[in-house]
């Protein structure tokens, strides 16, 4: 065993938890070597003196402190589990009243004689007859012959009111002279 | 006449639970306070407050601090103890708790120059308290002797470094096991192994020039 080992296992060593060849190994260390063996003793009469400390004695009003202490937190318990109960019992009986309350609410609405809603007959509505405007564009022949910025409204005009149109076989010439 | 021998029923009665608690194992008397024995708890207070007392100050340094932090350790226990899993130990949750409060002290303590301040003149003014812990049969000299060791002793273990020193003393003066640290402390048992290494050597090397 080396030094290093030996340290390594000086916590099991002084607590006396080592298994019984590990501890013959230590032992042998120590007996070999002597700065081990110093520090062994200086470490286990450290703790000597350390776990021979004299012991702290609680004061005298540590138990009435302590006993008030616990009494208040008793009180408070029972304050605070008072409370929540009260509350709880508020919570409860204030949820009923509000339902009653809606129900009578609903009830009288319900039986009451106020006025309803006035039922109008049915409004029918008819779709007028269109009204056959003369064309006033002229023939795809012509508009195709005039300038491209005339034609725009009179060929919108004329896309619109296709299905009359064509459905109308009497057609007229633009007269552009007007 | 009725009401006398009432009383003293009362009282052997009352006798009778406190000898049937002081017999009992933690857990049992745990399982009493819970189930309505109020002198349940009386019993683990007694169990454990100078216990924990010398935790505490052992750690943090300040007596009145101590009893203070201890008296928080009762409180908590009490509020809490109907979450306490009994399938661990008690003395392992109770020790941690005060773990816990002790670790917060001296964290506030270093973020607030005043109270670390206050810690120190106290103890300052310690220095002249009469003598409490010695046996008042000893000589002067030998009861000085003692006490400036102890003084010795106190400032060695408080120079060591609070993780190391948590383990020391738990494992020093509570004689806890490895595991029990690891659970109190919340590390693994190498890292408790290799605190308590260092803390051994480190209060060794700190105390050897006045022991030598």
């Amino acid at each position: 065993m080396d030094c290093r080992e030996f340290c390594d296992k000086h916590v099991a060593f002084v607590d006396d938890t080592l298994a019984g060849i590990e501890l013959v190994r230590m032992q042998r260390h120590i007996a070999e070597c002597e700065s081990c063996a110093k520090h062994d003793a200086r470490v286990r009469r450290a703790l000597l003196i350390f776990r021979n400390l004299p012991p702290i004695e609680l004061s005298a009003g540590f138990s009435q402190r302590l006993e008030a202490r616990l009494l208040r937190e008793c009180h408070g318990e029972d304050f605070l589990a008072t409370t929540q109960r009260n509350l709880r019992r508020g919570a409860i009986a204030a949820t009923l009243a509000s339902a009653a309350m809606l129900g009578y609410i609903a009830t009288t609405l319900y039986h009451s004689d106020s006025p309803r809603d006035l039922v109008m007959p049915p409004v029918v509505a008819s779709l007028p007859e269109p009204e056959l405007t003369p064309i006033t564009t002229s023939t795809p022949a012509i508009v195709a012959s005039v300038s491209a910025g005339l034609t725009i409204w009179p060929a919108a005009l004329f896309a619109e009111q296709v299905p009359t149109r064509f459905a109308h076989s009497k057609l007229e010439l633009a007269n552009y002279t007007r | 006449m009725a009401d006398i021998v009432r009383k003293q029923m009362v009282a052997v009665e009352g006798a009778t639970v406190r000898e049937r608690l002081q017999a009992m194992d933690d857990s049992a008397v745990v399982t009493a306070f819970l189930g309505g024995e109020e002198r349940a708890f009386s019993e683990l207070v007694t169990r454990y407050q100078t216990r924990l007392l010398n935790f505490v100050y052992r750690t943090i340094g300040d007596r009145e601090k101590a009893e203070d932090l201890v008296q928080e350790v009762f409180i908590r226990v009490y509020r809490h103890l109907h979450r306490f899993d009994r399938s661990k130990k008690f003395s392992t949750w109770v020790y941690t708790i005060a773990s816990n409060l002790a670790k917060n002290e001296l964290r506030n303590r270093s973020r607030n120059p005043l109270v670390l301040f206050q810690t120190v003149q106290k103890n300052f003014q310690d220095e002249d308290r009469p003598l409490q812990f010695e046996d008042p049969n000893s000589r002067p000299d030998d009861m000085y002797r003692k006490r400036h060791l102890r003084e010795i002793v106190e400032e060695s273990v408080a120079k060591l470094p609070e993780h190391h020193r948590n383990v020391f003393i738990l494992r020093e003066l509570e004689g806890k096991s490895y595991e029990e640290i690891a659970e109190i402390t919340d590390c693994n048992l190498g890292t408790v192994k290799s605190r308590l290494n260092r803390a051994r050597n480190s209060f060794a090397e700190i105390i050897a020039p006045y022991v030598d």
